[in-house]
């Protein structure tokens, strides 16, 4: 990892075209940027230097959690764990109950939500009511009713997938009542869609831990902001997010010290098989 | 006053037509129609002799389930009448008349309309209506039509014969034998005297009891096909409905109805149900649960819109019902004008009307919460309960163990894992088909098994059968006694030679785990090596980590 960082350093020098077309080629970097296509230097972390924002961005969560629908999805399979993390972590309380509607097939496949691990993630201690469907239809109706039941202060849906007319449906109505509600979705979903934002969170290897450096520390993820209709202009920004588990705060951290990583010394099962000979041979 | 109905019927010009069944000595007739009856041929007769009385008889096996149906479902419709209809023997059914028969224009005009109802459908009956269950259930079977006043049970039944009574069949042959043909002489007969007859003291006190009964000197409870409902609204249609518009319109006018029934008692209800009579003799019903009591008529004719498509008119339905079902008194209070002043910033009406809606569409059980339960596994420290209207509580874990996961695999997964011999972290595991390499990990944390929910399996009984049948035979026999001990002594002292009990529960590590591409998991060792409790440890996978 680190040798690709100083390979990103080398080639941080600005290509000078001899025919006076920087400005095109400028251009066009911007809308490679916008449109995500990959890069030798797409690598989670890594970055030219020129890019590097100076300061975390203040506005970071977006309005997540707080207003309009936010999808979620996975950046690979495997990933609704951080994803949940992420979305509960980056909400802000909701002013009543929390509304979280699960479709039983994701139950299956990635684990059902444990309310004890909450408290590891958010300091929200808000009540939550579950409900439990079978169908995608089902789950969206039931998101759509909690929106606009006043009853709730946030919903979260954990459903298989849902297509544009559907997102413009619930994006409507969560912008009617005023109630704030976030997508799970799996399966590395795509498409268009007519939600406020859509993020995509991998898991990141968490920060060393100062007490054991064998162990995980302070838990970390990555996010892209693919688009977004509040700030257009952040649209395929990286975060790269550390979530404090004391204070229970989350913040945005530079690339390179999120992918610092920790040494971990050499298993003890060598130095087993290393002490066993020594006993055989003292023997 | 409960009139009774057979289900017999006078047929005269028809052929002999019995239905027949299977006995201990070939087949038996069950039933026999009134052209069958006339040529002697009586249920409990064997087949081959009605067949020898009668060589053209037709015969069909009886269905005895689908009878059984076919009453219960003219049972419900029945409930038209009055809310209690209970099934009596195979073949009749006991109304609860009291207090509705002033709806239906007095016990006369209920009775007429009871039988043009039945006779509409072309179903063959007979009625009786009296005081008590006894003496309508003889009136339906030795005077149908007839209605006795209260109090005049005695002399109206004083001329029938004694079996109707319900008594049994040895019973009846001995009182006959006694020559007591009406149930009239039996009121003077001393009681002792009569019970000396009998072979038993039991078998005296039941034709007491029956004479009793019937008399009304004895409560009789009746067992209702369906539990009376607290408060129930009527909407009879002059015109037979057809259209799914009309019920609607009905069921709100219903709702209205019942809704101020419900404001004036300070009541609300907490499960509704919505009947169709149909003129057919059918019932279609829908029903729906709520929450908390509620009297709002707009939630529940919303919650039943969903639902109200399932009615089927079919040939017209001329009788409208709503039911209100455990009732509960209603928590009337205005929203706190202030934030700060509210108890918490749910309204609770609000989420219940929300989860009624949820629970009308997905049925019981979608709408849950989770509640602590103390339980040292953490699959069973959560429970997911049905929400029932209460706002619930955020589960708040005792904070004196580690990291819990976000993400709970339930049932835990077996994987493979390479790790350190004892007790070391897993190095690498295979979960789900994909390798994984472990970069840093944390643990273990021990979650004790709960030794007192389990029970320990009966040990494989060796011995000789005789040995423990001591145990349930009372006689005290010393010997055998100290042979049993000694033998349990013995196998208590190889049990504890080392040999591995199996099943015992076993101590859980967990070890909080990441692998290279940063995803954290929650896995755990069942048991410990060499722990005298079944052989090497297994791992499974029980939690994701944010």
């Amino acid at each position: 990892m680190f040798w690709k960082t100083f390979v990103a350093l080398r080639e941080s020098h600005k290509p000078v075209r001899p025919d006076g077309m920087e400005s095109l080629d400028s251009l066009a970097r911007e809308q490679n940027k916008n449109i995500m296509e990959p890069s030798p230097l797409d690598i989670p972390g890594v970055f030219r230097l020129d890019q590097r924002p100076d300061r975390p961005d203040p506005d970071f969560p977006l309005k997540l959690g707080s207003e309009g629908v936010h999808e979620i999805c996975e950046a690979g399979h495997g990933d609704m764990a951080a994803m949940t993390g992420f979305a509960l972590a980056a909400a802000r309380p909701p002013s009543g109950a929390i509304f979280w509607v699960r479709q039983h097939l994701l139950e299956r496949e990635h684990g059902r939500l444990f309310e004890a691990g909450m408290d590891w993630l958010t300091a929200m201690g808000k009540p939550l009511v579950t409900v439990a469907t079978r169908r995608p239809g089902d789950t969206l109706w039931a998101c759509e009713e909690g929106i606009q039941s006043s009853a709730v202060g946030l919903v979260i849906c954990e459903v298989q997938g849902l297509d544009f007319t559907a997102s413009r449906r619930l994006t409507l109505a969560a912008g009617r009542q005023g109630v704030p509600l976030i997508l799970l979705l799996p399966w590395r979903h795509d498409g268009t869609s007519a939600a406020s934002a859509r993020w995509r969170v991998s898991p990141r290897p968490s920060s060393p831990n100062p007490f054991d450096n064998r162990a995980p520390g302070h838990t970390r993820w990555q996010a892209v902001l693919e688009k977004s209709r509040q700030a257009p202009h952040m649209a395929g920004r990286l975060f790269n997010i550390e979530l404090d588990h004391e204070t229970l705060s989350l913040r945005v951290v530079s690339g390179l010290a999120a992918d610092a990583p920790s040494p971990r010394p050499a298993p003890a099962i060598g130095q087993a098989i290393h002490a066993a000979r020594q006993d055989r041979r003292s023997a | 006053m409960p009139p009774g109905k057979t289900a017999e019927a006078p047929e005269t010009g028809r052929k002999p037509f019995v239905l027949v069944e299977d006995g201990a000595h070939g087949l038996l007739v069950a039933a026999a129609n009134a052209s069958a009856r006339t040529l002697g041929i009586s249920p409990g007769l064997g087949f081959t002799d009605a067949r020898a009385r009668c060589p053209d008889l037709l015969h069909e096996d009886i269905d005895r389930k689908a009878d059984q149906d076919a009453l219960e479902r003219i049972g419900h419709w029945m409930i038209r009448l009055s809310p209690l209809v209970a099934l009596d023997g195979p073949d009749a059914l006991m109304i609860e008349t009291t207090g509705c028969d002033h709806l239906h224009g007095g016990e006369d005009a209920m009775m007429r309309q009871v039988s043009a109802l039945l006779s509409r459908d072309g179903i063959a009956h007979q009625t009786g209506l009296a005081s008590t269950p006894g003496a309508a259930y003889a009136l339906a079977r030795a005077w149908p039509g007839h209605i006795l006043p209260d109090g005049e049970e005695a002399g109206g039944l004083a001329t029938l014969p004694i079996s109707v009574l319900r008594l049994s069949a040895d019973a009846e042959t001995l009182l006959k034998r006694f020559g007591l043909r009406q149930t009239g002489q039996l009121y003077g007969i001393d009681r002792k005297a009569l019970g000396r007859r009998f072979q038993s003291r039991s078998a005296a006190d039941a034709v007491l009891l029956r004479l009793d009964q019937a008399l009304g000197l004895r409560h009789e409870p009746v067992r209702p096909l369906k539990e009376a409902p607290a408060y129930t609204a009527r909407l009879p249609c002059p015109e037979p409905l057809l259209a799914i518009e009309g019920v609607s319109a009905g069921l709100e006018t219903l709702t209205r109805t019942l809704c101020q029934q419900l404001t004036g008692l300070g009541q609300g209800a907490r499960g509704f149900a919505f009947h169709a009579f149909r003129a057919d003799g059918e019932v279609s019903s829908v029903s729906i649960s709520l929450a908390r009591p509620v009297r709002t008529p707009r939630h529940i004719l919303r919650l039943f819109g969903e639902k109200l498509d399932r009615i089927d008119p079919g040939f017209g339905i001329d009788l409208l019902m709503l039911e209100a079902r455990r009732p509960g008194p209603m928590e009337v209070s205005g929203p706190a004008l202030s934030g700060d002043l509210a108890a918490s910033d749910t309204d609770p009406v609000l989420l219940a009307a929300l989860a009624d809606r949820i629970t009308a569409k997905l049925g019981e059980g979608a709408v849950i919460v989770t509640s602590a339960a103390e339980s040292h596994l953490p699959e069973r420290a959560e429970r997911n309960v049905p929400f029932d209207g209460a706002p619930p509580e955020p589960v708040r874990m005792p904070s004196f163990h580690g990291p819990r996961p976000l993400r709970l695999i339930d049932p835990p997964e077996e994987i493979k894992v390479l790790a350190e011999v004892p007790d070391g972290p897993p190095l690498r595991f295979i979960w789900r088909r994909v390798p994984r390499a472990v970069t840093r990990a944390d643990g273990p944390e021990r979650l004790a098994p709960e030794w007192w929910t389990w029970t320990a399996p009966p040990p494989p009984s060796t011995s000789p059968e005789g040995v423990d049948r001591k145990w349930l035979n009372p006689k005290l026999d010393r010997r055998a006694d100290a042979a049993l001990i000694e033998r349990i002594r013995a196998e208590l002292e190889d049990a504890d030679m080392g040999e591995p009990v199996p099943n015992l529960p076993r101590a859980r590590d967990y070890y909080r785990i990441e692998d290279t591409e940063g995803r954290r998991y929650w896995l755990f060792r069942q048991g410990l090596y060499e722990d005298g409790r079944g052989g090497a440890p297994l791992w499974y996978m029980h939690g994701l980590f944010a």
